[in-house]
């Protein structure tokens, strides 16, 4: 919806304010149509630009481990196996808890890991929405 | 004249001179259970009269107040009126003149001059319902309701545009979709 912010935009355009601004701008006084929606995943074939194919992510804890190990569900990602491995190893150990810097940094690493690729998944959502405006404008000159 | 007196000494012993009085009914008005006001010591002589309804009774009314029959009204006899005790114009103590020499200076009040129902209102810790305003009321129901307008508009207003970091939706596994990483299947 255009609302109070496409004045804000139009002024901002006429004072040449650079396009690359951080994402929050872009997306409520930049141009929202090459900004990712964070509350949705991918809308471009993940496949898409990838002749080789991409690797698949793995599951490596089983639903029975999990359920077992009364793992939280927000935690049942994709490092989930190293999640119940730092758990077992602090209900091991507890109260000296420091021997399990090993097992929490695994797993820490792990999840810095999948933040990174969610980063790599805006950035790639947002790289294809430009793409897709330059070639809509370029269709569009070539129909003139 | 007896009437006369009768109103004063309930003034003087219902004020805050009559402390003793407003203790033990300040606890049951503190919880809530106390629904009427408490003027310290209280006579069952001093209780208004029933609603005054032939012209002997308003004239005597009138006399028993201190009022000229011509300028006592009682209020409306609807169940929420005061039996025969006057509907009086507000004027508020701070409204009043400060360097006349009233006999009661702290309320602003000579001697027999009818007290208003509301007179714990009127006084001069508390409103002042007779003083000139600076603006007028549409301007201030203007004021009031336009801030709490844009504060609720801008509220709603970004209710859904949020600070985020520049990342999709975390992954899991659970959802039936398959996903992939950035590096190349062998």
């Amino acid at each position: 919806d255009p609302g109070p912010a496409a004045g804000v935009r139009q002024l901002l355009v006429q004072c040449k304010f650079p396009s690359k601004m951080g994402h929050v701008y872009s997306q409520y006084l930049g141009d929202p149509a090459v900004t990712p929606d964070h509350t949705k995943g991918p809308t471009f074939d993940p496949l898409y630009g990838y002749p080789g194919g991409r690797k698949e992510r793995v599951m490596i804890a089983t639903l029975e481990e999990m359920e077992s190990a009364q793992l939280p569900l927000n935690k049942r990602d994709y490092c989930a196996h190293l999640a119940i491995d730092h758990r077992a190893c602090r209900q091991r150990v507890w109260p000296l808890t420091y021997k399990c810097a090993h097992e929490k940094h695994t797993y820490l690493n792990c999840e810095y890991a999948d933040y990174v690729l969610r980063l790599k998944e805006h950035e790639r959502e947002r790289r294809l929405l430009e793409r897709a405006k330059r070639k809509a404008e370029r269709a569009a000159r070539a129909a003139h | 004249m007896a009437a006369r007196r009768l109103l004063t000494s309930r003034t003087l012993i219902g004020l805050p001179g009559g402390l003793p009085g407003l203790l033990p009914g300040l606890y049951p008005g503190l919880l809530g259970l106390q629904v009427s006001r408490n003027v310290g010591h209280w006579n069952k002589d001093w209780k208004p009269k029933p609603y005054p309804v032939t012209p002997e009774e308003r004239a005597e009314a009138a006399r028993k107040y201190g009022l000229r029959p011509d300028e006592y009204e009682p209020y409306a006899d609807d169940g929420m009126g005061y039996g025969d005790y006057p509907n009086l114009p507000v004027v508020s103590a701070e409204s009043r003149d400060p360097y006349e020499d009233w006999d009661y200076p702290e309320h602003r009040r000579n001697f027999g001059e009818p007290v208003h129902v509301d007179f714990d209102m009127y006084g001069l810790d508390r409103i002042n319902a007779s003083q000139k305003m600076r603006f007028s009321m549409q301007q201030y129901a203007l004021s009031f309701f336009g801030v709490m307008a844009v504060s609720i508009g801008i509220y709603y207003y970004l209710e859904d545009k949020k600070m985020h970091w520049p990342v999709l939706p975390k992954q899991y596994p659970g959802d039936g979709a398959v996903h992939y990483t950035f590096e190349p299947a062998e």
